[in-house]
């Protein structure tokens, strides 16, 4: 099946966070207060409880304009390649038909690799259910055809949903348009970082402008752990275990045709 | 077939380890071994069965937990209560020489069985030294990265990254370690006898006069009797 797509483009965001409200009501999730920390953002991160955020991010470029605020719809990017679902230890995460990963709650045992490995630190660890939690791209909706709770309610159709292929063309076209329009900078985010990412976004800047990272990597702990120790050195253990077997026989062999050792020990 | 050598309460024994050391022992073998069956749960593939044991994939978190913390008491035990015998524990080991050198070299020969003759030994052989200070080392990465692991939201993300490399390298090189030891202080017929150290507390005199002559001489030989009175 064809790739289906969230796309957001910053351009046409006006920040009024309706999304994340959205996110909240249909995935039912509880408030999260956060004292206030002295800019309009209302969340520093995602949490257990907040699969989705909008952030606002000050730039102070130009000394002679004023504060320039870009803001961004922050959540799981649905890799392609996703570096979660390679760590997952219970082997809980997977992804649909349509490029949504996804996580099977019933096996996760809360052991948070998951949010390490991620390179955008996006999975959190719910307490009081003892699981790490994301956002679902809304998979129970779109597969009822609807499209999900965030794109419903964008009001200024700054979020898109549909076939990645389609969404792609627009996004170019956006960025172009952009580009000769008073953002020379305008980019595509998700198109290949991280050999893809399932969420689009339409850049007026350079990413760090929006505290994405330009070229995003999985952290080097992460496939080191994964790529060599996991599957290659656990075979000292039966080596271990193997040479003590062997030692256990040939002590035993090698007793009887010398003779026992003598009293106390050896000779 | 023989398992453990023999016990010979008709021989004279000397004491090689005394209750502290003996209580810490078998206190952390128990612990690393339910912390060891409840990690590979995780760190081997199709453990289903194992995980059973301890009531599922949540159960065998908690036994681990649970066994973590009684493991790092154990060692503040050691600490609290026979920081005398550590020191002279470390200042064994630091006495490293020729002697455990040509031990080490040796020993695979002696591992299957074969009648070699070692030089004289302190009260740690060779192997027992390099066991000294490999798998507590890899103890204390283990409780260190693990706690890491436990509580990841106070420590930096990157201390976190690092720390599951580390608790599974620790893991795989202390339990290599432990294999190899655990068997050569129970079925090896030349060491089993140091089981008796660890579990009752002493040996026979001729096997420490044999196995740990410099240890011998010093702690229960003729000089170190002149020295007590
Ligand atoms: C103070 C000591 C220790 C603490 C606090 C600790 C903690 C942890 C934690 C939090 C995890 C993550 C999985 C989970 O959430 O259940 C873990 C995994 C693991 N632990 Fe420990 N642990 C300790 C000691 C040990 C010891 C002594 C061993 C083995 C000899 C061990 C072997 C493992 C293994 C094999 C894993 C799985 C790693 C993987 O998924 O690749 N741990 N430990
Ligand atoms: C599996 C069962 C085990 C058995 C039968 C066993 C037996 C013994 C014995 C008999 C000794 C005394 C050796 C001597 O006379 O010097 C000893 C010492 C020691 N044990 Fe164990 N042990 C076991 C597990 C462990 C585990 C799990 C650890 C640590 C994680 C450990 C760490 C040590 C250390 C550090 C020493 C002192 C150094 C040495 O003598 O090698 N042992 N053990
Ligand atoms: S952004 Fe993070 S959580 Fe989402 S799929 Fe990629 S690695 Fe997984
Ligand atoms: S927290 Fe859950 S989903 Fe994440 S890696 Fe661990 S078991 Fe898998």
């Amino acid at each position: 099946m064809a790739r289906k797509t969230n796309l957001y483009d910053v351009s046409k965001c006006i920040a009024c966070r309706a999304c994340q409200v959205a996110c909240k009501d249909w995935n039912q999730l509880p408030a999260v207060i956060e004292p206030f920390k002295g800019n309009y953002q209302t969340h520093k991160d995602t949490n257990g409880d907040t699969y989705t955020i909008v952030k606002f991010i000050e730039h102070e470029d130009d000394p002679a304009a004023d504060v320039q605020w870009n803001f961004l719809k922050y959540q799981c990017m649905h890799c392609f390649e996703p570096a979660c679902m390679d760590v997952c230890p219970r082997k809980c995460i997977y992804i649909n038909d349509w490029g949504a990963v996804l996580k099977d709650y019933d096996n996760c045992i809360g052991c948070q690799y998951c949010s390490y490995a991620c390179p955008f630190h996006i999975p959190k660890y719910r307490k009081r259910q003892d699981i790490v939690t994301k956002c679902t791209l809304c998979y129970e909706r779109v597969e009822e055809g609807l499209t999900p709770a965030c794109v419903r309610t964008c009001p200024t159709d700054a979020l898109q949903f549909g076939d990645r292929d389609e969404l792609m063309q627009y996004a170019e076209e956006r960025v172009k348009f952009l580009r000769v329009n008073g953002f020379p900078n305008a980019t595509i985010y998700g198109k290949f970082e991280l050999g893809g990412l399932n969420m689009l976004y339409v850049l007026t800047d350079s990413p760090d402008k929006f505290d994405l990272p330009v070229d995003p990597k999985v952290p080097g702990q992460i496939p080191f752990w994964q790529n060599w120790v996991q599957p290659y050195l656990g075979w000292l253990i039966p080596l271990a275990l193997l040479g003590s077997a062997t030692s256990f026989v040939t002590t035993r062999i090698l007793a009887n045709k010398h003779g026992e050792h003598g009293e106390g020990g050896h000779e | 077939m023989q398992w453990v050598p023999e016990y010979r309460d008709d021989i004279n024994r000397v004491e090689r380890f005394n209750a502290v050391a003996r209580i810490t022992h078998w206190g952390h073998t128990v612990t690393f071994i339910l912390c060891l069956f409840t990690g590979l749960v995780l760190f081997c593939d199709g453990m289903d069965w194992l995980a059973t044991i301890f009531g599922g994939y949540a159960g065998a978190g908690l036994v681990h937990r649970i066994a973590a913390v009684l493991l790092t008491l154990f060692i503040a035990f050691f600490v609290l209560f026979d920081f005398k015998g550590i020191i002279s524990w470390v200042k064994d080991l630091l006495r490293f020489g020729m002697n455990d050198i040509i031990f080490v070299m040796k020993f695979p020969l002696d591992f299957l069985g074969l009648p070699v003759k070692m030089p004289p030994q302190t009260r740690f052989n060779g192997g027992e030294k390099g066991n000294s200070m490999l798998t507590p080392t890899c103890v204390i990465f283990l409780v260190l990265s693990g706690y890491i692991m436990w509580f990841p939201a106070i420590f930096p993300a990157g201390l976190v990254r690092v720390a599951y490399p580390t608790h599974d390298i620790a893991m795989v090189f202390a339990t290599f370690m432990v294999c190899m030891h655990g068997y050569l202080g129970s079925f090896h017929p030349g060491s089993g006898e140091s089981f008796w150290g660890m579990w009752k507390g002493t040996v026979r005199e001729d096997w420490a006069k044999h196995h740990h002559p410099i240890w011998y001489e010093e702690a229960y030989g003729e000089k170190a009797d002149a020295e007590k009175e």
